[in-house]
């Protein structure tokens, strides 16, 4: 049952991203306005999904692979929704919606079945999930608006305007919602990310250092938190910080897809 | 109704700035003309629209060539010229063609500057003036209050008229898009051109303070800063600003660049990211190109601000073409609801001849049964308004749908004869 419902929302994600590019392209409010009632109904029909999953598994329906990703992007799509109402940056969706798209899609091809370790359901693992999974939304917002900040600063820089140029928000709050983003994504990453090293550390011992899905983690944390330093610290331009962001987002899908390829612990 | 409305007039499309100059009267004649022409009868309705870019009468008259003649003829009598000099540039439309043109004025469709917000205005004190005259009747009244819609959503429903198409503008409209809102953004002016100023001036209407000027001579400087209540800076001075602000619109005479890639670069690690915005209106250029390379520097010279508004342009003739369709839709539908407008006077006479027949029958029918009681009245009323309503409901529908397709006049003049009505204030002519 909470496949087919998940199917439904995965058809309005669709749609809507369709309607969303379209608006952008063909600078079309009304189509702008078909996106945004699109992407609400797909994330009612997702939250119906993640609840009867969780319903009919009797526990948190955060434990497998593909049930993170799937709150992750149901964390992703209600920041996006409060952020194009809140700050009436009506491009976003057209940016966001592909992404989720991805991650939604490759729900199916392997990811649905893979199990984090269910027999270690602990509090602990649940603590550890769900901090990290909050950081992962945060950070394909964070993507979003590097993408949209790249695209958008390389029209004006180019000095002829087009489809970014009429529709985007202006470069200083794509710099502001990069930065808040990654602000918000950071601590829960890192404990999140700490909490599961201590604990895999205490329990699986050397097989720590080969489990796949933990070593890009581990990177990934890395990269993002070689550009929060840089931004804090080295006061990094909006370019440097975008680029920074898409290289850290690339990272992410790779440590993703590791966890689908290798299935170390994580995945047993 | 509809046969009866016409626009006629000239505009920037066919007659040379010369003509139009000499056309534009003031008030005062205005109002003498309008008066005048409905108060010989030539029109039933009248409004003349002068402005610089058009001349043109809205009205409605029996015979709407005679009407456009006369009106020209006056309004060319105050300059002099004659109207055979005025024919030839005279355009007319008639019925659901001058509709639409109203519409597309209105919208600024028909603008020389496509989308310019001017115009609407203009339309609306042309509107108020005939108002004011008593020469605005039912046809114009319902004529010009849709056109005022339609210009409203033709402005809220697409961009024609939103993005910038002269060069100060599009400097602004390029800061709001770097820095997102302009209120406290800081301004340094650096030399004194004029197109500079303008700009400096927008930018302040936004919101950006404070503003910093900088010029060789330091009165002038001085000078500057006093009208844009800013403040004066010396020329030799301008790296240590350069940390501080964020919008620099230059305009000096200098022969090579004032600001150069190197020096921008060593500013900009004390700005911290900030973005910084480089308006160079002076030829040669003040600012070295190489400086828009630099991360979070953008710098646009006079030309790259003419290709903005290029683009500006040519997204609003893109963002026009939807407005075209908008414009036409109304139109259909405007046009439909006055031709409704003249089927309604033949379909309420035709509903009051029968009634008063009905009426006559049941009090005649009644006078022969004196002993009846309320339920026998009762019926004999029910029976008689059902008869009515049936015999009513074939022709009213026909009228209806004629005037949908447009033919309705034959139908009101056929249907008139056949009940022999003389509908009141209708369309349907009396042979």
């Amino acid at each position: 049952m909470n496949a087919v419902v998940f199917d439904v929302a995965l058809t309005a994600y669709i749609l809507a991203a369709v309607a969303a590019l379209s608006s952008l392209i063909w600078r079309r409010d009304d189509l702008g306005r078909a996106a945004r009632v699109l992407t609400l109904a797909g994330w009612i029909c997702h939250t119906a999904a993640v609840g009867l999953r969780g319903m009919e598994l009797g526990r948190p329906p955060v434990l497998t692979l593909a049930e993170v990703v799937s709150v992750v992007i149901w964390v992703a799509v209600l920041v996006d929704l409060v952020v194009e109402r809140r700050y009436g940056i009506t491009a976003f969706g057209a940016f966001l919606l592909p992404v989720v798209l991805a991650l939604g899609l490759g729900l199916p091809t392997g990811l649905r079945d893979l199990a984090l370790e269910p027999q270690a359901s602990s509090a602990w693992i649940l603590v550890h999930v769900a901090l990290v999974l909050v950081g992962l939304a945060a950070l394909v917002l964070n993507f979003g608006s590097a993408l949209m900040y790249v695209l958008q600063e390389r029209q004006l820089k180019a000095k002829r305007p087009g489809v970014f140029y009429y529709r985007m928000p202006s470069l200083q709050t794509l710099d502001r919602l990069t930065l808040v983003t990654l602000t918000v994504a950071f601590p829960f990453l890192t404990v999140g990310l700490g909490l599961g090293v201590v604990r895999a550390g205490r329990a699986w011992g050397r097989d720590l250092v080969l489990d796949p899905l933990a070593l890009f983690s581990i990177v990934m944390w890395l990269v993002y938190a070689a550009t929060l330093s840089g931004r804090v610290v080295g006061r990094w331009g909006g370019r440097r910080a975008a680029y920074f962001a898409i290289v850290g987002f690339c990272v992410l899908l790779a440590t993703l897809g590791a966890g689908v390829i290798f299935q170390g612990r994580h995945g047993s | 109704m509809m046969e009866r409305l016409f626009v006629a007039g000239l505009s920037h499309h066919t007659a040379p700035l010369a003509v139009r100059e000499q056309l534009a009267l003031d008030e005062d004649k205005l109002r003498e003309i309008v008066s005048d022409l409905v108060g010989r009868g030539t029109c039933a309705e009248i409004m003349i629209l002068s402005t610089c870019n058009r001349v043109e009468v809205y009205g409605v008259a029996d015979v709407p060539g005679e009407a456009r003649s006369a009106a020209f003829r006056q309004m060319g009598a105050q300059r002099g010229i004659g109207l055979p000099t005025l024919e030839p540039l005279l355009y007319t439309h008639g019925g659901v063609e001058a509709v639409q043109h109203a519409f597309r004025v209105a919208s600024s469709l028909d603008s020389m500057v496509l989308g310019e917000p001017q115009i609407l205005g203009q339309v609306k004190d042309a509107f108020a003036l005939a108002q004011a005259c008593r020469t605005v009747g039912p046809v114009l009244h319902s004529l010009m209050s849709q056109a005022f819609a339609v210009a409203k959503r033709v402005r809220t429903d697409t961009e024609v008229g939103r993005h910038a198409v002269s060069v100060s503008f599009a400097a602004v409209e390029l800061a709001r898009k770097i820095f997102g809102g302009l209120d406290g953004r800081s301004v340094l002016l650096v030399g004194a051109g004029e197109m500079g100023e303008l700009a400096a001036r927008h930018l302040v209407e936004e919101g950006t303070l404070p503003v910093y000027v900088a010029n060789r001579t330091w009165a002038r400087a001085e000078a500057l800063a006093r009208d844009l209540a800013g403040t004066a800076v010396p020329f030799e001075e301008l790296l240590p600003v350069l940390v501080q602000v964020d919008i620099v619109i230059t305009s000096t005479a200098a022969p090579e660049p004032i600001i150069r890639a190197a020096e921008v670069e060593r500013v900009l690690h004390a700005r911290r990211g900030r973005p910084l915005f480089l308006i160079d209106i002076a030829v040669p250029r003040n600012v070295e190109p190489a400086v828009n390379a630099l991360d979070g520097v953008f710098v646009y010279d006079v030309d790259d601000l003419r290709s903005v508004v290029e683009a500006n342009l040519r997204e609003r003739q893109r963002q026009a073409q939807r407005a075209e369709a908008l414009v036409e839709r109304e139109v259909t539908k405007f046009a439909a609801r006055l031709r409704d407008l003249e089927v309604v006077p033949t379909i309420v006479s035709l509903r009051e001849k029968l009634e008063e027949i009905r009426r006559a029958e049941v009090a005649r029918a009644l006078a022969r049964l004196p002993g009846a009681d309320p339920a026998t009245r009762e019926a004999l009323e029910a029976l008689s308004q059902g008869l009515v309503n049936k015999v009513l409901h074939g022709p009213t529908v026909k009228l209806r749908d004629s005037s949908r397709a447009g033919h309705h006049r034959r139908w009101i003049e056929f249907i008139s004869e056949l009940f022999g009505l003389h509908p009141r204030g209708g369309a349907g002519r009396e042979p």
